[in-house]
């Protein structure tokens, strides 16, 4: 499988550590009142579908750049990879 | 109380041989120092890398070769290395002073080893262990990647037509010179 890197071009999936579904980025905030019921989810709860899924890569064994990779899970067609720092900006976190 | 010398003893140094027609070796008194620039912090480490080297960064997966012979490789976007040839132990704080604090500097001269190639056969013996393009047209003179060669992470850099630099972990130094001597070995055989 190689994955296209949005800085570096195509690279080997073997350059690549797989962590898991994108959500993880949309960390709950702990002061909210519903919090433990939100980690709950966070940290267990995850979809599971026969389709497009956007999952989190870790090219250890190349720039250390955390990325958002949009794959077909019945396929393993990747349709898109962006960095995980523009995706969790344009979700508004800071940085 | 003894009287003790300490001496510096690189672990690859003194390694060079020729194996198809490649030269394979060691290159010496080689410094490298990190430079991260800073979060809101960019311009100004920009133009303090511009000032003190009368080059610019180049772009990710580039290498520049500035006026003093320093070469300024972009590993992302905000991460570069700065490689040159520096004898003694102070390689971070000659780069620190001349950046004026602008950019995060760290010393990783000893962290890393390095490994030059030459020849042209060169291309042969690294296209069997490393899993990126090294095409002429594809990976140029002057480009830099961050990959992995027999489970080792490197940094490949070319260098020249036919000359390649490559850097990976000083621990495993005997391993990685291993990997390389082999690949050029059974290039000699085919």
């Amino acid at each position: 499988m190689i994955i296209n890197h949005p800085l570096l071009g195509p690279r080997d999936a073997a350059e690549f550590v797989y962590l898991g579904d994108a959500a993880l980025i949309d960390r709950p905030d702990w002061q909210a009142a519903e919090a433990a019921e939100a980690f709950h989810a966070y940290g267990y709860l995850r979809d599971n579908p026969a389709g497009a899924h956007q999952e989190l890569w870790y090219h250890e064994q190349g720039d250390r750049s955390w990325l958002v990779v949009t794959r077909d899970t019945v396929s393993h067609e990747i349709t898109q990879v962006e960095l995980a720092r523009d995706v969790a900006r344009a979700r508004g976190r800071s940085r | 109380m003894a009287e003790y010398t300490l001496q510096a003893e690189p672990p690859l140094a003194g390694a060079e041989m020729e194996i198809a027609g490649v030269r394979l070796w060691a290159p010496a008194d080689l410094a490298l120092v990190s430079l991260a620039l800073p979060l809101g912090g960019e311009d100004a480490a920009l133009m303090a890398i511009r000032a003190a080297y009368g080059a610019g960064l180049p772009e990710i997966g580039r290498s520049v070769v500035a006026d003093d012979g320093t070469r300024l490789v972009r590993l992302s976007a905000d991460l570069a290395f700065a490689l040159f040839t520096h004898a003694t132990p102070d390689a971070e704080h000659v780069v620190a002073d001349r950046l004026n604090g602008a950019v995060y500097t760290t010393d990783q001269t000893d962290v890393w080893v390095a490994l030059a190639l030459s020849g042209p056969n060169t291309r042969r013996a690294l296209e069997r262990i490393c899993p990126i393009d090294l095409h002429r047209q594809v990976f140029a003179v002057d480009h830099a990647a961050r990959t992995v060669m027999e489970h080792l992470g490197v940094l490949i850099l070319r260098t020249g037509e036919d000359d390649y630099l490559l850097l990976s972990a000083s621990s495993s130094a005997k391993s990685f010179l291993h990997a390389v001597e082999v690949s050029l070995t059974n290039v000699n055989q085919t």
